[in-house]
This record gives C-alpha cells, sequence and structure tokens, in this order.
C-alpha cells in the first residue's frame, strides 16, 4: 500500500468522523416537539398545517403530529401516566376536550404548563379561556369551537312546508311540531338520536347557562329548572315519534348523511361531516338551536364538544411548544382561514374571524353565510363551569333517559340522577 | 449425622434453585395484590390518598351503580353459563358420533369463534345487530318479527345480545374439552346400555354427563370466572348501556379509574368484590359436586 492511499483513506476517515460529529451535534441541538390529537381529517390535519407553518422559520424544532389514537386512548394514557408518575411515554403538546380539562388540572397540579403567563388569553372566546383557568391561571391554547347549529334539510322541511325564515327564534314545541310535519309529509323522522349519550341534554341546558354544578362545585340537580326542561323537552321529541334510534357514532352520523333523517342539531365541527356528502350540496341550511322555553336566561345559543391544546411541563420540548403555539395558533391570521376551508376546523381566537374565508358564504348551504353566522352566536354562548365530575353525572343522566323517554317521572329521574351522582362524587 | 447434613445441604441447594422464581413471584404477584388489598381501605382523588377505613365497604353498599353491575353480571352468569355448558356438552356428543361425516369440519367451525380477535368480533356483532342490521333484516325475511329489534337500545334486547355474543365465542372452548373427555369414555358402556335397552337420551343423562362430571365442574368454574370478569364484549358492543343494563363489574372499575375522577381505592374495592365472588362460587361449586359423588 502506498502512502498517497494511506493518507488519502487518513482524511476520508476523518471527514466521515466529523460528519458524524456534525450530524450529532444538529440532532443534540434538534428540539422534538410531539403532538397528541385524535382526528385525522380534523384535529391531526389543522395540527399538521400548524407545524408545516412553523417549520420554515423554525429548522431546529421538529414537530411529530401523532394523530392514530382515539380521544379515549389519549385520555386513558394520560390519566395512566399521570397517576403512575412516570412521564417518559407523554407528549409535549396534548388535545384535550374542555368539558375533561378541569379534571385533569385540578387532580394533577403542575403536569401542565400555565400558558396565559405568555399567551394573551383576551383574544380567544371566554368561554373557552373559563374551561382551562384553574386557580387564576389559564392553561390552554383554545383550539375549535363546540357552537352549536341546527343543521337541517332545506328540501325535506320545504316539502313540509316550512321556508328558512320559520327555522328564527325557533322554540322546542315548534321543533317538535316541525318535525311531526315533515315526518307526515315526507316520511322522514326528524332526527337521529343515541341513548347512551346526554349530548342534546347538555346542548339544552348550556343554552340556558347551567351545567350540574353550584359555582362552589357542588351538585345541582334537583332544583336545576334548565336541566328539568331539557329532560322534559328530551322526553317530548322521543314521544313524538320523530326521531330514528341510533347506537354508536357510525348509526348516528350515516342517519342523516344518509338523508334519512332531517336535521342534525350538533357543533358547527359537525359541518365537515356533512359536507363530505357532495351530492347534497345546495340541499342544507344551519340556523340557531330551539330556545327552552319558559326558562329564564334561555337562549338559542350553544356548546358542544369542542377541545383546546395543553403543553405538558414534564416534556422536553416545552419551552418549543409553547413559542410554536404562540406564533402560530395565537397569531396567524391566514393559518386559520387555511384550517377553516380545508377541515371546517372554526377558531375560537377572535381576530381570525377578520379573514375572508369566515366571511364566505357556502354553495352548500344553499348561499348562507354560514361562518359569519356562526361567529355572532358564538359570542353569545353562556358561560358555564364543566367543574370535574361531569363524567360521573352524565353517566347518571344517561341512565334514566330510557325511563323518561318511555314516560317515567322526571321528577323521579332527577331524583335518581342526584343519589347517583353524588354517591360518585366521593 | 451425615445422612442429616447431606439432607440440610440438599434442601438448602434446592431453596437456592427456586429463589430467583420466588423473589419475581413475590415482587410481581404476591406485592400487587397485598398491595391492591391496602389499596382498597384508601380513599381519595387520585393520587391523594389516605387511609378510610371501611368508607370503601359502606360506598359499596349505597352505590347504586355498584349494585346495579352486581346484579347485571350475576344474571349473566346464571343465565350464559347453563346454556352455554349444555349446548357445549350436545355439540361435543353428536360430534363424537363415529359416523357422523366432516367430523374434523364441524369441531373446526364451532371452535373458530374463541380464536377471533374479542375486538374484531365485538365491532362486528355490533353491525349486525344494528337496529338496520343483517340478523334483524333475516328475523324479518323469515317472518319470525315484524318490526326491526332495538338490540342496542333496549335494555332487555341488550343483555340477550351480550349473552348471544358470549355464547357464540366461548361454546367450542368448551366442547374442546368435553370432546377430549370422550375420547376416554369406554365404548363397551354404551354398548351394554343400548343391549338393555337405554334410549339415547337416557345414555347422555346416565352415562355421558356423571363420566364427565369433573370437566363439567372445571369449564363451570372456568366459565365462571370468565363471565365475573366479562369485560371486552359489554365495552365494544353496548359500552355498559343503554341505561345501564349490560353494566358490568369489570367494565365499572375501568370507568371508576380511567373514564370518571380517578378514584383507585373504590376502584380495588370493587375488584376485591369480584375475588370474593369467584373464590365463593368456585367453592360452592367444588362443594356441590363433592356431595353428589358420596
Amino acid at each position: 500500500m502506498t502512502t498517497t492511499a494511506l493518507r488519502w483513506r487518513h482524511a476520508l476517515a476523518m471527514a466521515a468522523a466529523a460528519g458524524v460529529s456534525m450530524l450529532t451535534m444538529t440532532a443534540a441541538m434538534a428540539v422534538d416537539v410531539t403532538v397528541w390529537a385524535w382526528d385525522t381529517n380534523f384535529n391531526g390535519a389543522a395540527m399538521k398545517e400548524a407545524a408545516s407553518r412553523y417549520a420554515p422559520s423554525h429548522p431546529d424544532v421538529n414537530i411529530k403530529v401523532d394523530d392514530s389514537m382515539q380521544q379515549e386512548d389519549i385520555r386513558q394514557k394520560l390519566q395512566t401516566q399521570l397517576l403512575a408518575g412516570d412521564t417518559t411515554g407523554l407528549p409535549d403538546i396534548v388535545l384535550i376536550q374542555d368539558d375533561v380539562a378541569q379534571k385533569y388540572l385540578q387532580s394533577f397540579p403542575g403536569a401542565f404548563v400555565p400558558l396565559s403567563d405568555s399567551i394573551d388569553m383576551s383574544a380567544f372566546a371566554p368561554y373557552k379561556v373559563a374551561a382551562a383557568t384553574h386557580d387564576g391561571k389559564s392553561y390552554s391554547l383554545p383550539f375549535d369551537s363546540g357552537v352549536t347549529g341546527l343543521f337541517y334539510r332545506a328540501d325535506y322541511l320545504k316539502d313540509a312546508g316550512y321556508e328558512a325564515d320559520a327555522l328564527k327564534d325557533l322554540t322546542w314545541d315548534k321543533f317538535i311540531q316541525i318535525g311531526k310535519d315533515v315526518k307526515a309529509k315526507t316520511g322522514h323522522n326528524l332526527i337521529a338520536l343515541d341513548l347512551n349519550g346526554s349530548g342534546l341534554i347538555r346542548i339544552m341546558m348550556q343554552s340556558a347557562g347551567a351545567w350540574y354544578f353550584n359555582p362552589d362545585g357542588s351538585l345541582n340537580i334537583l332544583d336545576n329548572k334548565p336541566l328539568k326542561a331539557a329532560l322534559e323537552t328530551y322526553a317530548k321529541i322521543w314521544q313524538a315519534d320523530i326521531v330514528k334510534p341510533a347506537s354508536g357514532w357510525t348509526e348516528f352520523t350515516g342517519a342523516f348523511t344518509s338523508g334519512e333523517t332531517a336535521v342534525a342539531l350538533n357543533g358547527v365541527w359537525m359541518t365537515g361531516t356533512i359536507k363530505s356528502q357532495p351530492d347534497q350540496a345546495g340541499k342544507w341550511g344551519v340556523a340557531p338551536i330551539p330556545k327552552l322555553e319558559g326558562v329564564e336566561g334561555a337562549t338559542g345559543y350553544s356548546n358542544e364538544g369542542g377541545s383546546s391544546w395543553y403543553v405538558l411541563s414534564s416534556g422536553a420540548g416545552k419551552d418549543a411548544a409553547v413559542d410554536f403555539l404562540k406564533s402560530i395558533w395565537a397569531t396567524d391570521v391566514d393559518f386559520y382561514q387555511k384550517i377553516l376551508i380545508g377541515q371546517g376546523a372554526f377558531s375560537t381566537w377572535l381576530p381570525a374571524s377578520a379573514g375572508d374565508a369566515y366571511k364566505a358564504s357556502d354553495d352548500f348551504f344553499g348561499g348562507q353565510p354560514v361562518w359569519a353566522n356562526f361567529s355572532e352566536w358564538q359570542a353569545k354562548i353562556p358561560s358555564i363551569d364543566y367543574g370535574i365530575y361531569t363524567a360521573e353525572v352524565d353517566s347518571a343522566v344517561v341512565a334514566q333517559l330510557p325511563t323518561i323517554t318511555q314516560g317515567g317521572s322526571v321528577d323521579d329521574a332527577l331524583k335518581a340522577i342526584n343519589d347517583q351522582a353524588s354517591q360518585q362524587m366521593q | 449425622m451425615a445422612n442429616a447434613r447431606l439432607g440440610r445441604t440438599e434442601q438448602i441447594t434446592g431453596w437456592t434453585f427456586i429463589a430467583p422464581a420466588l423473589v419475581l413471584l413475590g415482587i410481581f404477584m404476591l406485592y400487587p395484590i397485598f398491595w391492591s388489598l391496602w389499596m382498597s381501605f384508601q380513599v381519595g382523588k387520585g393520587m391523594n390518598f389516605s387511609f378510610g377505613g371501611f368508607a370503601n365497604i359502606v360506598r359499596l353498599t349505597k352505590d347504586p351503580v355498584f349494585i346495579r353491575a352486581l346484579v347485571n353480571t350475576l344474571t349473566f352468569l346464571v343465565v350464559q353459563v347453563p346454556i352455554m355448558i349444555l349446548l357445549a356438552l350436545l355439540a361435543a356428543v353428536a360430534l363424537n358420533d363415529p359416523k357422523l361425516r366432516f367430523r374434523g369440519f364441524f369441531r373446526t367451525a364451532i371452535f373458530l369463534p374463541c380464536v377471533t380477535s374479542l375486538i374484531a368480533y365485538s365491532t362486528l356483532f355490533k353491525s349486525m345487530f344494528a337496529t338496520d342490521g343483517i340478523v334483524n333484516k333475516m328475523l324479518m325475511a323469515i317472518w319470525i318479527i315484524q318490526e326491526p329489534i332495538h338490540w342496542l337500545q333496549d335494555p332487555f334486547w341488550a343483555k340477550v345480545l351480550i349473552i348471544i355474543a358470549i355464547t357464540w365465542r366461548w361454546t367450542g372452548y368448551n366442547m374442546v374439552f368435553y370432546l377430549a373427555a370422550l375420547q376416554n369414555v369406554d365404548r363397551s358402556i354404551y354398548e351394554a346400555a343400548r343391549i338393555d335397552g337405554a334410549s339415547g337420551w337416557d345414555q347422555f343423562w346416565q352415562i355421558t354427563v356423571p363420566m364427565l362430571k369433573p370437566v363439567i365442574l372445571f369449564t363451570t368454574i372456568v366459565s365462571t370466572i370468565g363471565t365475573l370478569q366479562l369485560f371486552d364484549e359489554v365495552n365494544n358492543i353496548t359500552q355498559g348501556g343503554p341505561s345501564d343494563s349490560t353494566l358490568t363489574l369489570s367494565l365499572y372499575i375501568y370507568n371508576l379509574t380511567f373514564k370518571f375522577m380517578p378514584s383507585f381505592g373504590y376502584s380495588a374495592t370493587v375488584s376485591w368484590v369480584i375475588v370474593l365472588l369467584v373464590a365463593v362460587l368456585s367453592f360452592a361449586q367444588f362443594a356441590i359436586a363433592r356431595d353428589r359423588s358420596k
């Protein structure tokens, strides 16, 4: 072997070693930020869009979005690992639905980074900020809105003699009457309901500014007039024979996407599902939800679901995570236009509604300015405190649903809910 | 003297050999068992425990959801296990007939359900038994029912559905035990019975069942334990609903730990209820079997 060849090999080896060490150095400087979300088409896609907007100016931050899990799985993993005190498997950013947020904030103090220290919370819808506020600090970057709407098949309603104007200032009695007319004239049931869920009752209750608890966190069932009115209304809807019973999410959404039922009464996030049937374009409309009659504070505006981003204080990438949320989710108006059009993700960051997409009318909904309407309704949602025991009371409510829909006494049901819930809240 | 020392050395060697296994058993089996027993006397949310004495046991007696779950679980046990054991016995006897053709095929077909994935079959059952699912359509096509049955929305039919599901899955499993046991029954006994004029029915009750008694006892205990721990089917098909009508003890433990405000102490107490039930029922079944053999 000649000396030249030896020298060459030596130089090559040096270069290779230098290359490797350069690589490891950048790897050491780069920060990984992992995100857990639960819907590939919705929040996962929105998060990926945000990540791709952040990447060009921050090549050192590597945002990984994992949206392969169901929401239930995420809750379970979060709860188990925080309880076990082992946070190694947890992400830096996690999506949590608003109605369970307080449970995590209160049972795991210190587990989440208070975002109100670094992000201006006054630019977000107040009811969203309230849901994530504990001991004077707010812990979430509010994401999507659950502002509710009454999605209706304009063509079915027209056949039954109702134009769009007839749906303004609806009451639930009028809603039931419409349902009977639609069934008589078109043969379609009005709405699909799942006896395993309390969604509609919660929507009605919140539309009157009430929840299951008093301001001090104690149970408020027996004297809760909005809850009682909601249960009575729910029973009336079933007894009017205008309901298609559904079990599980697929059957539930299938009822209106297949054209079987005439309305869907849900959060704005249902828009994407409704629009997934292009052949129904132009046949749909959206109106505010009906009001509870004779209940103080009743409105036609409510909330269902909706979730927000939380930063875990155990994550190695928490500082990068906060900066990322701040510079995209609390700054970028264009980003919100993009995810509104792409995913139907309706923002709770108030400046977003100044963008063009929020003003556009939608031909799928017969040319209505859908997003502008939702923005207007969102501002009127009564703020409430979801407390920490919503899951427990929900299961007590659901246990009474079959009985009251078959004509059982609502007062007895309230008493049973109260008994069961107070047993569970220990 | 020398022998005693040798014996002692052998004893020490023996213990040394099994010591690693004993240590592992202690850490991974005994410690968790005693820890969960200790937990069942703790009260509090999340990780904030404090000793609560008998508070959890008092809470059990007043908890309507626990009582509902207990009654549901026992209902499944009392209705489903006898049906399944009898079906498995009949299937085993029928498939043990040497004159039957395609025996291997039928045996495989009946055993196949219990190797399917729990989640896969639960999901399939859920869609088959939907209001506009294939089962309702078939029953209506052959005029057994006029209107579709709301399998998943009606508290009674939801229970029936769970019973159908677990029977479908576990009958073949029990049948295999009976088939194996039947291989050991001497054919000449049946021959003698036939000569004496015993009918097929008599042979089944007077020969097969008594001969298989130890195996029947075994399968009954195993099935009892399985049903008391029933979780996957109810979680995936009905989620305990409607109106908690299919809520089982295991699903309730899951809810208490992962769905509700975490209440580890109380869910440990409910777990120990299952342990006690399994112990008492197994004991009772042994006792009954022993009495009859006298």
